[in-house]
């Protein structure tokens, strides 16, 4: 009965806010920025959860297991939805070795900073701690679009091609993040010690793809005939939870399973604009519900973890800020691009936290609790810097430097 | 539920390979997988519901393509997944998902009063009322007097005593009454029929639901007069009844005020708002009941069906909002039938049909025998065409929910004398349910109202 109260109380709490997130309205900007961002729903979160009220206790969450896999799923496909490989050929090649390149600085970065750390502060067994660096480097590395897409429309700039670099970096770096936390998803359920662990890797990549692909052509069976509206809707949540099932039901990442689907999907189907267009629909109040989620399975909130969530934070931008220098001098179509890129790549999307979200899920116990704490503070921190060091890219000095890049 | 007027049916065999794909998959995931986690179990619960959906959907589409309804298909994807053949959808994961079962029931019921328009009421009022009436009794007189000639036949009655089978009959007969609203308005949804025949079957199909709220009362507390002497008389528990039929109307008047000013004033979002909506009603009416019984020591229903159904009937009737609201109904429409039927065919008791089916199709035949009489009396009064009044029968033979939910009740109150009603009631709705939707969509052809609207 709780579980169902429960359900009730945050979709609607998901309904009510996504109409008034995600809004410019007329505040001054860091104000804007809580409201557009939703992040109001992760302390949302945190005062439902067993931190504060326990209005969504322990038992609570394990009954809205099923809305949380197909929440991450929905993201999953929907990330999965913008690697159409017609599209990303029309992409410049220096931009996609730059989002690569960006990605995989951060993503060793981050992880080797957290492998080193972890230990210090808590014992973990060598699994745990490799499952939890490389899933807090696969966070770190994503890039949101929401400030970016945000300040473009609330201020014209002339930096053009510095805005499409920055969507490219931001559309498609996820992709690595993403098998990097698949490689955090193998890990975990595979034993160190023995050769065990590739074994693990390869089937379950095997596994994640076959599904992707059988699911796929079930689903292109079913377009055999134009669908209306409200059946491409049937079809599309029905894929979401379908994959997302039996994902969880493998043991493996319904965030992964549900991407492989989207990119099969897009490449394939006739119908991707529709489906896409569906997906879109209640995309907000998705993310909305993962902030609230997240916010829930905050337990940790403690001052040595507060410190660990700011380290982690300056690392992230300390890579990003690297990575953003290093850009335009190793890519010889990019040189013209201001070394201050990393600046834009600050903001960390939904991505971000469906990857967090997925782990605390599927890593039930402290490694699941440790990484949350880690990451929401520096999220939180992000979320207020972010627009900052994006302003600085694209509106600092711009009198001198229009038109440069 | 949009579907295209006479679109050319779609080729069977894509939905079949996406079957068979389906089948293959669930073989796997549900059979060959051992689930020793938490989290394994609740994925297990997500691939049930997707597995549900698009099965049912393929399923539905190759029906189609037979001719047969939709609902057919949803029902039959549901059975064969259920507990009783292929085992996919358990006992417990059926019982787990009532919840979306309550909400769609919900859902359905606002389509419901949404459908019913209250000038066509007026003028039908003359037929819906001999409909009502002489279905009833001749419905009510038939299941009972065969049952009573018969209960001796059959092994399992024959240790009742005369007045538990006279109070069995009883109760048999108003479980016989009882209708579904739901699929009624699936397949005239899927077949878009509109004119007088199906309008008329859709208020008597709706408006069956209160008569047999009132039935039910008076019935169960006849039996209850038969076997418990200690307890209160008919009347008694009449005037108890009539304050929660009353006060659900109302409820739902109001409601649908509520539900007229956000789509006039907000209008947004309007579909998820009416889901939000059915599901806080189901909830907050199970939520009183129990409040009421704990705090006054009294047993008090607010119908959620018809806090819907009036609301449903508000918005459409007294609003500028009906069509609106009929629309984004609509949106929503085909995953909360496809979910539904897909569960109420998984609920359906193949275990009690093997085990009661002589006495089930006996009971299924003289109730089709009574909706005869008393359809074709009521349409000779109210001077209907012949042909509507010859086949009207047809129209009215699907049963679900509210027939087990009586059985449900009765059980409550009569444990052991409850348990024979319910497998008997199941055996027959399994029939019902299974034939019912194909002749209504039969039916609603030979007159000529389909692809009307």
């Amino acid at each position: 009965m709780k579980a169902v109260f429960v359900l009730l109380l945050v979709v609607s709490l998901a309904f009510i806010g996504y109409r008034m997130s995600f809004r410019g309205f007329r505040l001054p900007f860091a104000a804007v920025r809580v409201h557009f961002t939703g992040i109001e729903f992760l302390f949302l979160g945190l005062l439902l959860g067993p931190a504060f009220l326990n209005v969504v206790d322990e038992e609570t969450q394990r009954g809205l297991a099923p809305l949380t896999a197909l929440l991450l799923g929905w993201v999953g496909l929907l990330f999965g939805f913008q690697f159409e490989v017609s599209k990303l050929r029309r992409l410049p090649f220096e931009y996609l070795a730059a989002a690569n390149f960006q990605v995989l600085f951060t993503l060793v970065s981050v992880f080797l900073a957290a492998y080193t750390v972890l230990p210090l502060v808590r014992s973990m067994a060598e699994g745990p701690r490799l499952s939890v660096s490389l899933t807090l480097a696969a966070v770190a590395a994503c890039t949101g679009q929401s400030v970016l897409s945000l300040m473009v429309r609330s201020r014209e700039t002339t930096r053009t091609s510095l805005v499409r670099l920055l969507q490219t970096i931001a559309g498609l770096d996820g992709f690595v993040a993403l098998l990097f936390f698949g490689l955090a998803f193998a890990l975990r359920s595979a034993s160190m010690d023995s050769s065990d662990w590739l074994f693990q890797i390869g089937k379950d990549l095997a596994v994640s793809l076959s599904l992707g692909l059988g699911l796929t052509a079930v689903f292109l069976l079913l377009l055999g005939k134009r669908m209306t509206q409200s059946e491409l809707i049937l079809a599309a949540v029905g894929l979401a939870v379908l994959t997302s099932g039996a994902a969880s039901v493998l043991n493996l990442s319904p965030l992964i399973a549900n991407f492989f689907v989207g990119v099969c999907m897009v490449n394939l189907s006739r119908e991707k604009e529709r489906i896409y267009q569906i997906l879109t629909t209640v995309e907000k109040p998705v993310y909305l519900l993962i902030l609230l989620f997240l916010g829930v399975s905050w337990k940790s909130g403690s001052g040595l973890w507060l410190a660990l969530g700011g380290a982690y934070c300056l690392v992230r931008i300390m890579s990003k800020v690297a990575a953003g220098v290093l850009i335009p001098r190793l890519f010889m179509g990019l040189r013209e691009i201001s070394p201050q890129l990393g600046l834009g790549l600050l903001d960390m999307g939904g991505l971000s936290l469906a990857i967090l979200l997925d782990f605390s899920q599927g890593f039930q116990g402290p490694a699941g609790t440790r990484a949350v704490s880690v990451v929401l503070p520096a999220i939180i921190l992000t979320f207020f810097l972010s627009p900052y060091g994006l302003n600085q890219l694209l509106f600092g000095k711009q009198d001198e430097d229009t038109g440069k890049d | 539920m949009k579907t295209p007027a006479k679109t050319k049916p779609a080729p069977l065999i894509p939905y079949f390979l996406a079957l068979t794909g389906l089948v293959a998959l669930a073989w796997w995931i549900a059979g060959g997988i051992e689930i020793t986690v938490h989290r394994q179990y609740t994925g297990l619960v997500d691939f049930s519901l997707g597995f549900v959906l698009l099965a049912a959907y393929a399923c539905a589409q190759m029906f189609k393509t037979l001719g047969l309804p939709l609902l057919t298909g949803y029902l039959f994807a549901g059975i064969v997944s259920g507990p009783h053949v292929a085992g996919l959808l358990t006992k417990d994961l059926v019982e787990n998902l009532k919840l979306v079962d309550e909400l769609a029931l919900s859902f359905i019921a606002l389509s419901a009063g949404g459908m019913l328009r209250w000038d066509f009421l007026k003028e039908r009022m003359k037929a819906i009322l001999l409909n009502l009436s002489f279905q009833t009794f001749f419905i009510f007189a038939l299941t009972c007097g065969f049952f009573m000639l018969t209960a001796s036949l059959f092994g399992s009655f024959s240790e009742l005593s005369s007045s538990q089978t006279a109070a069995l009959a009883m109760l048999l007969g108003v479980a016989a009454v009882a209708r579904s609203p739901s699929s009624a308005i699936a397949v005239i949804s899927e077949t878009r029929a509109k004119g007088v025949f199906t309008e008329t079957v859709l208020g008597v199909t709706v408006a069956m639901d209160v008569v047999i709220i009132v039935l039910f009362t008076v019935v169960l507390s006849a039996a209850k007069t038969m076997l418990l002497p200690q307890s209160p008389g008919m009347w008694v528990s009449m005037v108890a009844v009539l304050p929660e039929i009353l006060g659900a109307l109302v409820i739902g008047l109001l409601l649908g005020k509520a539900i007229a000013l956000y789509i006039d004033r907000i209008g947004k979002d309007i579909p998820l708002f009416l889901l939000l909506f059915a599901f806080s009603v189901t909830r907050v009416s199970i939520w009183f009941e129990h409040w009421v019984h704990d705090l006054l020591h009294v047993s008090m229903t607010l119908e959620p069906l018809l806090i819907c159904m009036s609301a449903g009937f508000t918005v459409q009737n007294f609003s500028r909002t009906g069509p609106d609201f009929l629309e984004s109904l609509d949106r929503f429409s085909l995953p909360v039938y496809v979910l539904f039927f897909a569960l109420a065919g998984a609920a359906l008791d193949l275990g009690a049909l093997l085990k009661t089916w002589p006495l089930a199709v006996g009971l299924a035949a003289v109730r089709t025998v009574g909706l005869l009489g008393g359809s074709w009396l009521a349409g000779t009064l109210s001077q209907d065409p012949p042909l509507h009044n010859r086949f009207a029968w047809m129209a009215y033979l699907t049963q679900a929910g509210v027939a087990i939910g009586l059985a449900r009740l009765t059980e409550r109150q009569f444990p052991e004398m409850g348990l024979y009603l319910t497998t008997i009631v199941l055996a027959a709705i399994t029939i019902n349910q299974m034939a019912g939707p194909i002749t209504f969509k039969a039916v609603l052809n030979m007159v000529k109202e389909t692809n009307k609207r």
